[in-house]
């Protein structure tokens, strides 16, 4: 499974967050939520150019033609219409003869961009998925709101898999609850409350800026996460013992680490680290697949876990041989 | 888990090593009762009081003792 990830140029570190913000204390943000700086999009860079960035990465020395569907995550897609997976399609110069689509989740997105790869290629519709994750949550976040932009960065992942990847993904488990909605929401744009006539900037009109109910979301995460672990290792019959490496969405530290002794992941299994990204949405696991890979934390063969959960309520978890 | 133990291990969590944590404090008046500070209460009172609290009821805690109140197993 050939991955990359593109993180744009802009970085806002803690030292920047402390001087705008009173009693923000920078070492307590690197401390507790595990993150030091994160990488913003810039005002004319959008989820779309990143994953223009990470897919071109990805597809660097091999036939692009042979890419015969598209999925895109993101929850910020260049336009309601047309589909931001048609234009990644026109702007990578694949064969108009392909499959595109936006899937609009968060945190889980990756691991059902997989379950959606797997099922594509062995229900025979595809045989080569370009999975793309991007996320520029920062561009919906109110600028008095220190902690949401102390938690979340932008960044974009390309993922390319194909039948032999896919006889490496074991069995998933998938889960929604949709009474989470309003924990973590973006509540004016849409259908339900259109933004038009409201003031320009959105970044300085909090309602309709991202909300994210912390706590709800700290008691969903302990609550069903550790479940859906228990689940998916029983799914696939394994144990722990079984797996290499476990790689969770990385939120942040102390949710995390928190998460780990309560399901009894040995420390040196388990990845934590976000202290150059930040929260990057759904690009967190591919991103943390990729670093490990790189430097041989995790090898050829190995079987790692994956679990993500978050905006929805939604949440899946898979085993996949890399 | 006793009602000193309680607050012994609030006091670790909220890390306020300066103040004199007991029934009656205010938890909303002290500096250090932050985002991140619930966080940590919503752990303790998971990992030490089988409690899982939601963000309303949190809020409505005012004191040290509305949060033993809430965590009642912890009596």
């Amino acid at each position: 499974m050939k991955i990359e990830y593109y993180l744009p140029a802009n970085i806002l570190t803690n030292a920047d967050l402390e001087k705008q913000y009173e009693n923000w204390s920078a070492a307590k943000i690197e401390d507790k939520i595990g993150i030091r700086e994160r990488h913003l999009a810039a005002n004319d860079e959008t989820a779309l150019d990143m994953a223009l960035k990470a897919a071109t990465m990805v597809l660097d020395g091999s036939d692009r033609q042979l890419v015969d569907f598209i999925l895109f995550c993101t929850q910020s897609p260049d336009y309601y219409l047309p589909t931001s997976a048609c234009i990644l399609q026109d702007k990578l110069g694949l064969s108009t003869h392909i499959g595109a689509l936006d899937m609009n989740l968060g945190c889980s997105g990756f691991i059902y961009g997989l379950a959606m790869a797997k099922s594509l290629i062995l229900s025979g519709v595809a045989s080569n998925v370009l999975l793309c994750t991007a996320e520029t949550y920062s561009k919906y976040l109110h600028q008095n709101d220190h902690a949401n932009r102390s938690i979340f960065g932008d960044g974009a992942a390309a993922v390319i898999i194909d039948k032999d990847d896919v006889s490496r993904i074991y069995e998933f488990d998938l889960g929604t609850d949709g009474r989470g909605m309003g924990n973590l929401i973006v509540p004016v744009g849409g259908a339900r409350r259109r933004a038009g006539g409201l003031k320009e900037p959105l970044q300085e009109d909090p309602s309709r800026c991202l909300f994210m109910n912390g706590p709800e979301i700290f008691n969903f995460t302990i609550s069903t996460v550790p479940l859906l672990y228990s689940r998916i290792l029983q799914k696939n019959g394994l144990k722990i013992d079984d797996i290499d490496y476990v790689i969770f969405h990385q939120a942040n530290k102390y949710m995390l680490e928190y998460l780990r002794r309560k399901v009894n992941i040995p420390k040196e299994k388990f990845h934590n680290d976000i202290l150059h990204y930040g929260n990057t949405v759904s690009s967190t696991i591919p991103i943390a697949l990729k670093d490990c890979m790189s430097t041989g934390i995790i090898k050829k063969g190995q079987k790692i876990l994956l679990v993500g959960f978050g905006v929805g309520y939604s949440w899946g978890a898979t085993v996949i041989e890399i | 888990m006793n009602k000193s133990e309680f607050i012994r291990g609030l006091k670790d969590i909220l890390e306020c090593e300066d103040i004199d944590l007991n029934e009656e404090t205010n938890l909303k008046e002290l500096a250090c009762y932050d985002s991140l500070a619930v966080m940590s209460v919503i752990a303790f009172l998971d990992e030490h009081c089988g409690k899982n609290l939601s963000a309303a009821q949190l809020s409505a805690v005012t004191t040290v003792r509305d949060l033993m109140n809430l965590a009642d197993i912890c009596r």
